[in-house]
């Protein structure tokens, strides 16, 4: 146990300090790193080099490479570098929209973009007097606003987008005549400032307080400076790097004191600072409080106590009963349970780890009820982070990272890396919902190997369909949509195919160009705006010819786009008829144009006309012959207009016939009806029914005795009584013939004599009609009268 | 008189949910636009809007003034105007018009268009073009399914079946298939699913990829109703389930329907029924309980069941003359007011009645009936010939003439070419030569044909019948399709046995089976079909229908175990009607479920009749 305390360095009386190797790094420098640009991502990211930028002698023509090495020193890329003569320094900030940048430019003007995911780049206002560089800089974030910090000289600017204000921070020792190096704390909420006195102060962001400082009595400007704190603890601490020194000052008269062999850089993390050199990667940060209780030197810590039993137990010792039963006199060994845990997950060493965790499961087993949930949530945590922190991966993420990063992004990060097989892997491992895990993972999968140029089509296609399959949350089109992007159209096409919902293919297809192959799959979709959007792609892309002709082998398009043209566009309604050669439709669209559009009598006329000739093309004769009498009965209603006056127009041959005769015109009634050949029965019923409303009951009596009426007398009778003219229906009742006689009868009322004549027939449901007529008293003889006679019929 | 359920009959799903959806949704919607706003409707939204949500909810939220919508300049002064209307593209150019005409006046005011039930591109592509795409904002109001009854769902969706079956438009399937969705994740999943027709296999299909794509909602959820059934309205290319259609409706709520158009559950009537000089609105559903004796009975029996109630009303009116004062405070609080709006109802019903025998023995309906009956049966086509051709040639009605030929083109598999030519003939100088663009319609659609003239039978006997006088002629004919058995429908009813063979008179008072609708002449079709697949729990051994139908590819079955359903869901049948159904329907498919034990819930694009079907096919001049 004393040995693991070793690399604990005390700072004040509160806290320790340790660092202990990540990785020995693999990356076979040849160069020293004071030789290199170097740049390193926080949360365990990648680090990326640009060798001897500034040497000059090199050839213009060589430009410069960028090599991105993981955190264990493996190569993952190689980029070719721009240069960029204007610029003369830059800082990268983090803030929740992302990642900023801010460039300080050849002519000391500070460039700010706050994402460079869309470089925005927003000039910041001028620094009076700026001449040269300023001594050091960095960028405060505060309040979602990025300020720039300058120093030039003794005095400090602030600079935001509207000015440039000079600021003192409070409580800063006197003498100072510049400062030679100023950081930012991980969470932008502390600054720390390093003076030509080898003074250094640290205190809030805002300046507006001091929180401590410390006299290092160096003068030489250190390289670099940056915070070591965790989150959640009281410690203020940074770490000052000189060429072979490495200080730890906080809030305490003595400092930590390291020294480098190698040249090394420092990254700020959000629970402390990597050092890496040329060979190795090191992890520097303040011991956490939970770690702190349980290895600390004689600590009577529940969680030490717990752990020191477990030992024992597994020594199958007594003593392992001895340190439980003080624990749980004491009441704590929940707490004891939860400390192990905690502490496992700070530690890096899987060994020690385990033996925490196994205390923790120790424990646990004296407790009733003590919820399961952190400890397996740890026991996975620790195993997704072993697997990340392997050398070969090397992300060397805390748990505290880890937390802070989540999972989600860590699956990106590990994506981005081409590691799928792990990936999916932990999604497996944690039982992520398939749609945010594996299947999300697939698809990305899916996206990269699209972009092998040197597989064949039919290859890439059955490999992403056979690792794929059905897996929901994954969307074939956008896999398509990628493959199109990198120029494979064919085989984006045969992705398609696995796309289970047609309307999805639809868009890209359009896109491609394959506008009809869009068209079938749109009208397979059953969804009639995806198959207009397609009729409105092909309408601009095709000539009409073309676009009509592909209607005509979708019927259901080609339906739905009528319908369109009838409400919106008439003239392209007779063209697609037109070239259907459907002239039927076309007989039909004339017609409708005849009543709808024209309103002159000779343009209906011609419409119609039209008309007939379409009709007689389809061998309609029936319609074209009813076109053609519609026209000269136009013509004839016009005549009629301007010689009687009147209305006659758009009347229906019935109709003008009927005007005719209630206006008197007798002799122009029967011409119509000879020239249009109106049917006898029709010419019967239309003047009975019109010489009874004029009640010219003369004129119906001799109409009546003309000739023998073709719809018999039975009709004159009703129409009378229609007119309440019971004395005429009498007139005629009696012309009724035989089969209809008792139904004329009733409707006059002669019940008695209808009763007579039916029981005369011996027609049992003429019996039952009149019958259903006798009403009351009036009638009771009749309908005794017809009881007898049925009565008398059945006996026979 | 009126029949109980059975004791064991389930419960029905409360479907007032649906109602307290939409509202919450407009509401939501009109919101969107805050402050004082003028409402322009369309008229079809009316009605069904009133029963969502009345003209104080709506001023509630800030709607100043309603608007019709029609073609006339909008006098509204609002700097506010919200649309609320189908997705039509003449809606499109009417908002346009108004959009414009402030424009060139340089007047700026907010506009908002929310399209019932969903928008179609095809709307808002005419928006573009009018130039005042990114003047308007749009929005959909999902509102599709409108509970008109405990057991009646309407899409109010009319323009379905002239969209689909005439101008085969699918636009409004995916609108179908949206509300089986949301009704599926309501009160879904449905166990066993079954359909016939084109048109209710792709709405079921589209219904399946929306569930699919949303899958595990409805996953381990207890079924509510065990069967859902989807059938279109003209069911095969020949159509023959308009016959049901075509009929005239014998049943009072059916009869109310055809004389005084029952519009979104509710009935206008005049005051030659109020016996009063106003007309009354009156809501008819299950709430009004004389209506909910009478609604399935035939005609004939409604009168006598009226009398009785008056008579029985009466009785309750004079048992407070023998009352004590306390007996009679009683009876003034408690049955008093019962008894007053029993009252009230009973003299409505009484006056529609009358109204209705006023206007069907003018016309000789029963003649009507009989004829309606020989043409189902397939006797004295040429007598109902001629009764038809004296139909048009009197000018009775447009509609109703229409009506019976389209009634003898399918029952007889078309006309023959001679009265196929003659018919229209007499029908277009009878009512206008623009219905030539009517008899295009119903060619297109299979309402109204010309037997094929291949057929050598039609010609010999249109030889023959050149050669003898009309009626010996008329009795060949007979003998003829009698001998050709040419008849889809011939074919169909003998299978299935719609026209009940009867001996005697038909006690409608005692119906034995679903005949009774129409008089005991003719079962429709469709509620026969599915008496017989809920029978066989599938269209096994009813292979020869489906072929005689021309839907061999189109009937489907889909079950899933059964094991969650209770049976009590099992016994809960939901009726989806593409295309509209007709009171007669339900009445038949209710009378159904009595004697099995079921219960039907009917839900349909549109509540049809006769009437409302040839207008759909109708031309008429603008």
């Amino acid at each position: 146990m004393d040995c693991y305390t070793a690399n604990w360095n005390p700072l004040g009386d509160s806290a320790f300090y340790r660092k202990y190797e990540l990785y020995s790094m693999d990356w076979d420098l040849k160069e020293e790193l004071r030789d290199c640009l170097v740049a390193a991502a926080p949360y365990g990211g990648p680090i990326a080099l640009l060798r001897n930028p500034w040497r000059k002698e090199k050839a213009a023509s060589v430009r410069p490479v960028l090599d991105i090495y993981s955190a264990s020193g493996m190569p993952l890329a190689s980029l070719l570098e721009v240069l960029q003569n204007r610029v003369l320094d830059a800082r990268i900030f983090h803030t929740e929209f992302g990642s900023g940048v801010a460039i300080l430019t050849g002519a000391h003007r500070f460039t700010l973009s706050a994402n460079v995911g869309d470089l925005k780049l927003r000039r910041m206002p001028e620094v009076p007097g700026l001449q040269s560089a300023p001594s050091c800089w960095t960028v405060l974030c505060q309040d979602r606003v990025a300020h720039i910090l300058l120093a030039v000289g003794p005095d400090l600017y602030l600079l935001d987008h509207a000015a440039c204000s000079a600021v003192t921070p409070p409580g800063l020792a006197p003498g100072v005549s510049s400062f030679l190096q100023m950081a930012v704390s991980f969470t932008y909420r502390h600054l720390a400032l390093f003076t030509d006195t080898g003074y250094i102060w640290m205190g809030t962001a805002s300046l507006k307080e001091k929180l401590c400082e410390f006299n290092c009595n160096i003068r030489a400007p250190p390289k670099q400076m940056v915070w070591c704190s965790r989150p959640r603890s009281k410690e203020r601490a940074v770490v000052v790097a000189w060429e072979r020194r490495l200080m730890v000052v906080g809030d305490a008269p003595e400092s930590i004191q390291f020294v480098l062999d190698e040249d090394s850089y420092l990254v700020p993390e959000l629970d402390g600072v990597r050092i890496f050199s040329r060979s190795t990667h090191e992890f520097l940060h303040e011991v956490p409080a939970a770690s702190e209780e349980i290895f600390k030197i004689a600590s009577m810590a529940p969680g030490a106590l717990l752990l020191e039993a477990q030992k024992e137990y597994e020594k199958e010792s007594q003593k392992a009963d001895e340190y439980l039963r003080e624990i749980q006199e004491l009441g704590q060994l929940t707490q004891a349970v939860q400390q192990c845990i905690e502490a496992a997950g700070h530690e890096h060493q899987p060994d020690m780890q385990k033996s925490l965790l196994r205390a923790a499961s120790f424990g646990k087993c004296f407790l009733d009820r003590f919820p399961p949930d952190s400890f397996v949530h740890m026991c996975q945590d620790l195993r997704v982070l072993n697997a990340v922190r392997d050398y070969h991966i090397g992300i060397p993420l805390t748990y505290s990272q880890y937390k802070q990063l989540t999972i989600q992004v860590l699956l990106d990060r590990l994506v981005l890396r081409r590691l799928y097989p792990l990936a999916i892997q932990i999604c497996e491992y944690l039982r992520l919902p398939e749609v945010q895990g594996v299947s999300r993972i697939l698809a990305h999968w899916a996206c990269y190997k699209v972009q092998q140029k040197d597989v064949s089509d039919e290859d890439v296609a059955r490999a992403i369909n056979q690792k794929l399959g059905d897996t929901p949350g994954v969307s074939y089109s956008d896999i398509a949509a990628r493959a199109y992007g990198c120029g494979r159209t064919e085989l984006a096409i045969k992705l398609l195919e696995y796309e289970p919902r047609s309307g999805e293919q639809v868009p890209l297809l359009l896109k491609m160009k394959r506008s009809k192959l869009a068209l079938s799959k749109a009208i397979e979709s059953g969804d009639t705006d995806l198959v207009f959007t397609v009729l409105l792609h092909l309408k601009n892309e095709l000539n009409r010819g073309d676009f009509f002709m592909t209607l005509r082998n979708q019927p259901m398009a080609l339906s739905l786009y009528r319908q369109f043209c009838k409400h919106q566009e008439l003239e392209t309604l007779k063209d697609l008829y037109n070239q259907d050669d459907n002239h039927q439709e076309l007989g039909s669209f004339h017609i409708r144009a005849s009543y709808a559009a024209e309103e002159r009598i000779e343009g209906r006329v011609a419409a119609l006309q039209t008309a007939a000739d379409a009709f007689y093309k389809a061998k309609n004769e029936f319609a074209a012959k009813a076109t053609e009498d519609q026209m000269r009965l136009l013509r004839l209603q016009r005549r009629l207009e301007d010689e009687l006056g009147g209305q006659f127009l758009d009347l229906s041959l019935h109709d003008t016939v009927t005007t005719l005769i209630l206006g008197g015109h007798n002799k122009r009634a029967e011409q119509l009806a000879r020239d249009f050949r109106i049917p006898d029965k029709r010419l019967w019923w239309l003047k009975l029914t019109a010489l009874a409303d004029l009640e010219d009951w003369e004129e119906l009596e001799k109409f009546s005795k003309s000739k023998k009426s073709p719809i018999g007398y039975l009709p004159f009778v009703e129409i009378c009584m229609k007119q309440h003219n019971k004395y005429e229906a009498k007139k005629y009742a009696s012309r009724v013939g035989p089969e209809q006689k008792v139904k004329a009868l009733l409707l006059v009322g002669d019940v008695a004599q209808a009763a007579d004549v039916a029981i005369e027939h011996r027609n049992e449901a003429e019996l039952s009609l009149v019958l259903s007529h006798c009403t009351g008293a009036t009638d009771g003889a009749t309908a005794d009268k017809i009881q007898r006679a049925r009565a008398q019929a059945q006996k026979k | 008189m009126a029949f109980p359920h059975r004791p064991d009959a389930p419960e029905l799903p409360d479907f007032s949910m649906l109602k307290r959806l939409a509202r919450d949704q407009l509401i939501y919607l009109l919101e969107q636009l805050p402050g004082k706003k003028d409402l322009f409707i369309e008229a079809d939204l009316m009605s069904p809007l009133d029963r969502i949500a009345n003209v104080s909810i709506l001023k509630q939220h800030e709607v100043d003034k309603l608007y019709k919508v029609e073609n006339k300049p909008a006098l509204s002064s609002n700097e506010q105007l919200c649309f609320l209307v189908r997705p039509r593209i003449k809606n499109m150019r009417y908002i346009a018009s108004l959009v414009n005409a402030d424009k060139l006046a340089g007047r700026t005011r907010k506009y908002k268009v929310i399209f019932s039930p969903q928008k179609f591109y095809a709307c808002e592509m005419v928006l573009e073009e009018e130039g005042i795409y990114g003047d308007v904002s749009c929005d959909e109001w999902a509102f599709s399914l409108l509970p008109l009854d405990v057991d009646l769902l309407s899409m109010e969706l009319p323009e379905f079946f002239r969209d689909y079956f005439l101008e085969g438009d699918q636009r409004w399937i995916n609108t179908v298939a949206q509300a089986l969705h949301l009704l599926s994740t309501l009160y879904g999943p449905f166990p066993n699913c079954y359909g016939i027709g084109r048109c209710a296999k792709m709405a079921y299909e589209l219904w399946r990829n929306l569930e699919e794509e949303e899958d595990g909602e409805t996953k381990g959820r207890r079924p509510e109703i065990g069967h859902i059934f989807l059938l279109d309205r003209g069911i095969s290319v020949s159509d023959v389930d308009f016959v049901t259609a075509l009929c005239s409706q014998v049943v009072y709520e059916g009869l109310v329907d055809d004389t005084f158009r029952i519009k979104c559950g509710s009935v206008d009537f005049g005051p030659e029924v109020t016996s009063s000089d106003k007309s009354l609105k009156v809501l008819l559903n299950a709430e009004d309980k004389v209506f909910n004796e009478i609604r399935n009975e035939h005609f004939s029996n409604v009168f006598g069941f009226l009398s009785q109630k008056a008579r029985n009303l009466q009785a309750q009116y004079d048992r407070r003359r023998g009352m004590d004062i306390k007996q009679m405070k009683n009876f003034v609080s408690q049955e008093l007011k019962g008894l007053k709006q029993e009252h009230r109802l009973l003299s409505l019903h009484i006056g529609a009645c009358e109204s209705i025998m006023k206007k069907k023995t003018k016309q000789d309906f029963q003649e009507l009936i009989k004829t309606e009956h020989a043409l189902l049966e397939g006797f004295n086509i040429r007598e109902s010939t001629s009764y038809i051709e004296e139909h048009i040639d009197r000018q009775v009605s447009p509609i109703e003439s229409l009506r019976l030929m389209c009634l003898l083109s399918i029952t007889e598999n078309g006309l023959i070419p001679k009265d196929y030519r003659s018919l229209k003939t007499q029908y277009l100088q009878s009512y206008g030569p623009e219905h030539l663009l009517t008899f295009s319609n119903l060619r297109r659609a299979g309402l109204l044909t010309e037997q094929a003239p291949g057929d050598t039978l039609t010609a010999v006997e249109s030889k023959v019948s050149k050669l003898v006088t009309d009626k010996a002629a008329g009795k060949i004919t007979d003998a003829f399709s009698s001998l050709a058995k040419r008849s889809n429908f011939r074919a169909i009813s003998k299978k299935l046995n719609l026209i009940p063979r009867v001996d005697g008179e038909y006690d409608l008072k005692v119906p034995r089976d679903m005949a009774y609708v129409f008089g005991g002449a003719y079962v429709p079709l469709s509620c026969r079909i599915i008496e017989q697949v809920l029978e066989r729990r599938s269209w096994q051994g009813l292979d020869e229908v489906v072929r005689l139908l021309n839907c061999s590819d189109f009937a489907f079955t889909d079950m899933t175990k059964e094991d969650k359903a209770s049976s009590e869901s099992l016994r809960l049948i939901l009726v989806v009607f593409l295309g509209g159904c007709t009171f007669s329907e339900i009445s038949a498919l209710r009378f159904l479920g009595r004697e099995k034990g079921y219960r039907f819930i009917f839900l349909t694009t549109a509540v049809t009749n006769s009437a409302r079907l040839m207008e759909a096919m109708s031309e008429v001049k603008a």
